[in-house]
């Protein structure tokens, strides 16, 4: 994966949490409702993957079911990603439905009408804002790695989270808002996102308790 | 499994029951029992509550065996809400206690002569059927708990919630689980209001003192078995998507791709999705303790279930599924996961079925009863079934039957059957069966195996607009077969996959009965239990103009794509041809 802070994300106030490693999960729901990224743009689906997010063969194996603005993709070779893309990343569902939103599948024809077809528009080689929602098994997969790096994301959405698991936070947490520190474990202390409409995030494990 | 009990509800001075030989039902389990039983003896034309219908229950061909998922119960008859042949089923443990009892099924038939209440309890001594009048109206929590107190702990119940005795067409027959709660339901049909026309209240089993059943090749069902565990442990879906975080994982997926019905089938996207999705879902089981990864019965591997908990930690209700979540949540514009988990276990305890109830809250709030999004007024409706308030008593009866009380247009059923958790205009192959089932609008009656590894009708050619068509066909025809072995139907996953997991399926069948069972011999099942059951409703006057869905499928668009259903009438008048 590709580690770069594009100096697009300078222009949002910063979150810096470093939480012990067992805490890091407790971000990912984050990542099921949507984060944006910075990365490079005009590239394929396959090469995003690969070398914007870091996923080896057997993490794409794993990604039966892959999302391009809402619609389901089955040529990961010709699918391009374009500055304002949303991606969301799946592994293999349950159900009649789950297998027929799998990529390249038996069933792809039931859900033919809404299936992604490339329009063959020119897209533009550069950087842009990617929006990533990471759902089920991809959260673990994908999920530490991007929060390692950074996500933007919406503040109320991570005001919620913190709220929701305030006493979770109580220990073993440690919060810079713009290199200032935050006691994220008190609800009150929220007040720190209001008026920020996003915050770059970043979260880091640390081995001891910090 | 050689010996059917039947039970004459009308007999002179109660109820009389009567085991009899399997006869020329030998061979059948499950759905294939049910269906067989009530295509042969019940009239198509008889009332559904009337003394001509039968409520059959039928364990699987492999249920009461050391086979891993064998544990699904089917529950078959005519359906009060659809009119037409009914099987729902379940989980829990009923299957593998009544397989073990050696029956093969129990059929309650006849019309009561009184207005008495009954319970029946069997054991391997016998059956015992006892007239208990203080059941009555009781919800299916604390019919269990006198169940349990009056004959232990080592019992299993089968039985109705007010919803059954009050003879409403969402009423469910309700299974205990492993903690001998009576969390798993045959949900769909109403088949619960056949069990109260019958006057009949709980069925309790114990099979205590019997043995597993013995398979006629024990090493080679061993061995089968064996490699069926691990093909369903090494698949993402049924070794790891399921255990971690239940059937309720599809929330996210199916609102990315609009395909998520939502304010009663109006959108294809839910704003609060993520609040009440499975993976949120997983973690705040975890968080208050409960287990997100449990079976619903015995045996089961795949442990796709689990246990909810209150904000206080106390147990609230089973975890609730995907379909549950969906119905009482996006499709009413709910996205409070506690009043979700509270209205799952209201509907488990008055005995109503989640999906027609969650439909029908809809269509309430949709004619002005309540707003999207009022949970408060959504718990209300549904202490208003339990109750049989007037509302009560129309809500009960189901999404059709409230829409037509209001006059609202917008009513999601097919043969008066509420439309599970996916929109047939995004998904329009899944369209095609809640089309064409004899069931009714049905997510699970086109699930299972695929046609690339049965090769049912041939191969499919995906790409051509007739494949969807075909593809339901062949799904349909898998559903039926595997619904009639009493398995649970999410092994389809690991088999859609891997062809040998299939293989050991056919060879656990096979070293249990000592017979040859093939893909073949699978695919001529379905068919044939799929034969009957169109028979039946044909003759109980149904016709291709049953085969449709709503016309507003056809002319409303559905955001975000914009899509309606395209499927022509006479493609899916195609999908019996076979």
């Amino acid at each position: 994966m590709n580690d770069k802070s594009p100096a697009e994300n300078l222009s949002f106030a910063h979150f810096a949490i470093v939480v012990e490693e067992r805490l890091i999960a407790r971000f990912f729901l984050l990542l099921q409702q949507g984060v944006r990224i910075r990365r490079r743009v005009g590239c394929t689906v396959a090469t995003f993957l690969q070398e914007e997010l870091g996923a080896g063969p057997a993490t794409i194996e794993k990604i039966q079911s892959i999302m391009l603005d809402g619609k389901p993709v089955d040529d990961l070779s010709s699918a391009m990603i374009h500055d304002g893309s949303v991606l969301a990343l799946s592994a293999a569902m349950p159900g009649l439905v789950g297998a027929t939103l799998r990529r390249g599948g038996a069933y792809s024809s039931l859900r033919s009408v809404i299936s992604y077809h490339e329009t063959g528009e020119a897209c533009k080689p550069g950087e842009g804002w990617i929006s990533i929602k990471l759902f089920n098994l991809m959260m673990a997969e994908l999920g530490p790695g991007l929060l390692r790096q950074g996500v933007l994301v919406k503040s109320h959405d991570l005001a919620d989270l913190l709220a929701e698991r305030a006493e979770v936070f109580r220990q073993g947490c440690n919060v810079m808002l713009d290199n200032n520190p935050v006691d994220i474990s008190v609800p009150e202390s929220n007040a720190a996102l209001a008026g920020k409409d996003q915050v770059f995030l970043t979260v880091a494990g640390s081995l001891v308790s910090a | 499994m050689d010996k059917i009990l039947r039970i004459d509800v009308g007999a002179e001075g109660g109820p009389k029951s009567k085991a009899v030989p399997i006869g020329d039902y030998a061979g059948l389990g499950g759905r294939a029992m049910t269906s067989s039983i009530v295509s042969k003896e019940v009239p198509p034309l008889c009332h559904a509550l009337g003394a001509e219908n039968k409520l059959v229950i039928a364990p699987g061909l492999l249920s009461g065996t050391a086979g891993a998922q064998s544990g699904r119960i089917s529950v078959g008859g005519k359906s009060p809400l659809t009119g037409g042949i009914k099987e729902a089923n379940s989980g829990g443990q009923a299957s593998q206690v009544l397989a073990k009892l050696g029956y093969a099924a129990i059929v309650l038939e006849g019309k009561p002569a009184s207005d008495d209440l009954y319970k029946i309890f069997i054991n391997k001594d016998g059956v015992k059927i006892t007239k208990d009048n203080s059941l009555k109206l009781l919800p299916n929590y604390d019919v269990v708990a006198k169940m349990k107190a009056e004959y232990g702990d080592a019992i299993c119940c089968i039985s109705i919630g007010p919803a059954g005795e009050m003879k409403m067409g969402a009423a469910t027959v309700a299974f205990t689980d492993m903690e001998m709660r009576p969390t798993r339901h045959a949900g769909r049909g109403g088949l619960g209001a056949v069990m109260g026309s019958k006057n009949i209240k709980v069925i309790v089993l114990d099979s205590t003192g019997m043995p597993v059943r013995p398979p006629k090749d024990p090493a080679k069902f061993q061995d089968a078995n064996k490699r069926f565990v691990d093909g369903l442990k090494k698949h993402p879906v049924t070794g790891q998507g399921l255990p971690a975080f239940g059937t309720n994982v599809l929330t996210n997926i199916l609102n990315e791709v609009g395909g998520y019905p939502t304010y009663n089938f109006k959108q294809g996207r839910f704003d609060g999705a993520a609040k009440i999705s499975g993976e949120t879902l997983a973690e705040t089981e975890k968080s208050r303790g409960a287990n997100p990864t449990h079976g619903c019965h015995r045996g089961c591997v795949i442990q796709c279930s689990g246990t909810y908990n209150d904000k206080d930690g106390h147990y609230l209700t089973k975890q609730p599924e995907y379909e549950t979540v969906w119905s009482h949540g996006g499709n009413c514009g709910i996205s409070d996961m506690d009043k979700i988990a509270m209205m799952d276990f209201l509907d488990d305890n008055y005995g109503i079925d989640t999906i027609e109830m969650g439909a029908t809250i809809a269509v309430a709030m949709e004619a002005g009863l309540a707003k999207f999004g009022d949970a408060d007024a959504a718990i209300n409706f549904i202490h208003e079934v339990g109750k049989g308030t007037h509302l009560g008593r129309i809500l009960g009866n189901g999404a059709g039957m409230t829409g037509k009380a209001f006059g609202v247009e917008r009513v999601p059923v097919v043969k008066n059957q509420a439309m599970p958790a996916y929109d047939p205009r995004a998904v329009q192959g899944i369209g095609v069966t809640y089309a064409t089932s004899p069931m009714g609008a049905d997510h699970t009656a086109g699930y299972a195996v695929t046609a690339n590894v049965l090769k049912v009708g041939g191969d499919v050619n995906a790409l051509k607009p007739e494949g969807q068509v075909e593809l339901s066909r062949n799904l349909q025809i898998a559903t039926a077969a595997i619904d009639s072995t009493g398995m649970c139907l999410f092994i389809a996953f690991a088999v859609l996959d891997q062809p040998e997991t299939f293989q050991a399926l056919l060879d656990m069948l096979s070293a249990f009965y000592g017979i040859n069972m093939t893909g073949d011999g699978v695919t001529d099942l379905g068919k044939k239990v799929l034969k009957m059951e169109r028979d039946f409703n044909t003759r109980a006057g149904f016709t291709p103009q049953h085969d449709r869905l709503p016309e507003y499928f056809k002319t409303e668009k559905f955001a975000p794509h914009n899509v309606t259903f395209a499927v022509k009438d006479e493609d899916l008048d195609k999908v019996f041809n076979w």
